[in-house]
């Protein structure tokens, strides 16, 4: 299920009630929504429940989910904002109750649109072949040197190099797909 | 500085990645470096390459794996996942369709023969004239309900139905669904088998994606759940 793409996971989800793809976009995708709720929410419970919302939210919706308005990534980009902004008020609201500690301001969400433009690129690197979201995904969120890739996948250093220069190629073309879509 | 052969300008391309990611060996830096000094679309590569790579790293630092128990506990949350949900366009043909079995079943003495609980459902002033019927009975591993409403309104745009059972010290949600033209449905729904504990049954409608909440929702049916 790893080949398909969100917009035809988030369309099973909805058609068919179907878990397994809700469960295939949680691994596309949680890591950003719990890394955005660790960021802007300050509080690793409040990012649990944002995950939570979140992706509850996404069931809820997927039958509704229109791919022709958005991309998956930007309307979940969307829920999570508005997820966090509810979480952020509820939070507002407790702390004005036992008048303690200042809650971030809605506003201060990512103002400079990095979040946005990494649910782009989260999306991009999900279309790419599974080779190339390897290499990618074991040298960015793993930390690994070329080396120790070449030495996990069991794949030529020479290999591994030109296969990063391949897979950053067409990770641009995605994102400048996205871009025009 | 001279012309390179084709092989070996391609051999130095396919470096370009791991060059804007600082991962040549300092050689292979320096080789890349003099290339680039001489060959204008290498150039333009890297600088385009080395975009990709501030982006990703941008998600990289943005991104953090939550807990690796989160995951099942958001799969074990999800409304009405257990729900055998009637697709719309299938629901308003099988109405009749059940609605005859059901009586067929009911006068055979077939229909809730392992029948726990049943509540009747009063419309509130949300829904004058609708009703409905709940059944719950045994079955393995859960225990299975049957409901049968009528009268509904037709759920406005990203409106939906939710079930809900409740006691003094908590409520869950049983499933969602949306209802036919006529405001019909039947649902034949596996719910937890201690659903039966449940005094109260509500239907709330919701409307996404704001987050369901029996407590403060008006229902727009009720019903008590009773041992039958």
């Amino acid at each position: 299920m790893n080949d398909v793409a969100d917009e035809a996971l988030v369309r099973r989800v909805g058609q068919a009630g179907d878990e397994r793809a809700l469960s295939e976009l949680y691994d596309r995708y949680a890591r950003l929504v719990y890394g955005a709720g660790v960021r802007y929410l300050g509080d690793r419970a409040l990012a649990e429940d944002l995950v939570q919302d979140v992706f509850t939210s996404v069931w809820r919706g997927a039958a509704g989910f229109d791919p022709s308005k958005a991309s998956f990534a930007t309307w979940l980009y969307r829920i999570t904002r508005n997820r966090a902004t509810d979480l952020i008020r509820r939070r507002r609201a407790r702390v004005r109750t036992v008048g303690e500690e200042r809650s971030p301001e809605i506003g201060e969400e990512d103002p400079t649109g990095e979040l946005s433009q990494s649910f782009d690129v989260a999306s991009a690197l999900s279309r790419l072949s599974p080779t190339h979201r390897e290499v990618l995904i074991l040298a960015y969120f793993q930390g690994l040197s070329q080396s120790e890739i070449s030495r996990r996948t069991n794949t030529p250093l020479g290999t591994v190099k030109s296969r990063t220069t391949a897979a950053l190629r067409a990770l641009r073309e995605y994102m400048l797909e996205d871009e025009d879509g | 500085m001279g012309e390179r052969p084709v092989s070996e300008h391609q051999e130095i391309r396919n470096l370009i990645g791991p060059y804007v990611m600082g991962a040549l060996s300092p050689e292979e830096r320096r080789e890349m470096e003099e290339h680039l000094e001489g060959c204008a679309p290498c150039r333009e590569e890297a600088q385009d390459l080395s975009f990709v790579h501030e982006r990703l790293i941008d998600l990289a630092n943005n991104a953090e794996a939550p807990p690796p128990e989160l995951e099942s506990r958001v799969m074990a949350g999800l409304p009405g996942r257990r729900a055998r949900r009637v697709p719309l366009v299938a629901a308003a043909a099988v109405v009749a369709a059940l609605a005859v079995l059901g009586a067929l079943l009911y006068s055979t003495g077939l229909f809730g023969q392992d029948e726990v609980a049943s509540a009747t459902l009063e419309a509130t002033d949300l829904a004058p004239g609708a009703g409905g019927e709940l059944q719950l009975s045994q079955a393995d591993p859960n225990a299975r309900a049957e409901l049968e409403v009528w009268g509904l309104p037709r759920p406005g745009k990203d409106e939906y139905y939710e079930l809900w059972f409740g006691k003094e010290d908590g409520r869950m949600s049983a499933g969602t669904f949306t209802v036919d033209a006529r405001g019909r449905v039947t649902l034949d729904l596996s719910v937890p088998e201690d659903a039966s504990s449940y005094k109260q049954v509500g239907i709330t409608i919701e409307k996404f994606p704001e987050e369901p909440r029996m407590s403060a929702a008006k229902p727009v049916l009720v019903g008590q759940l009773e041992e039958s």
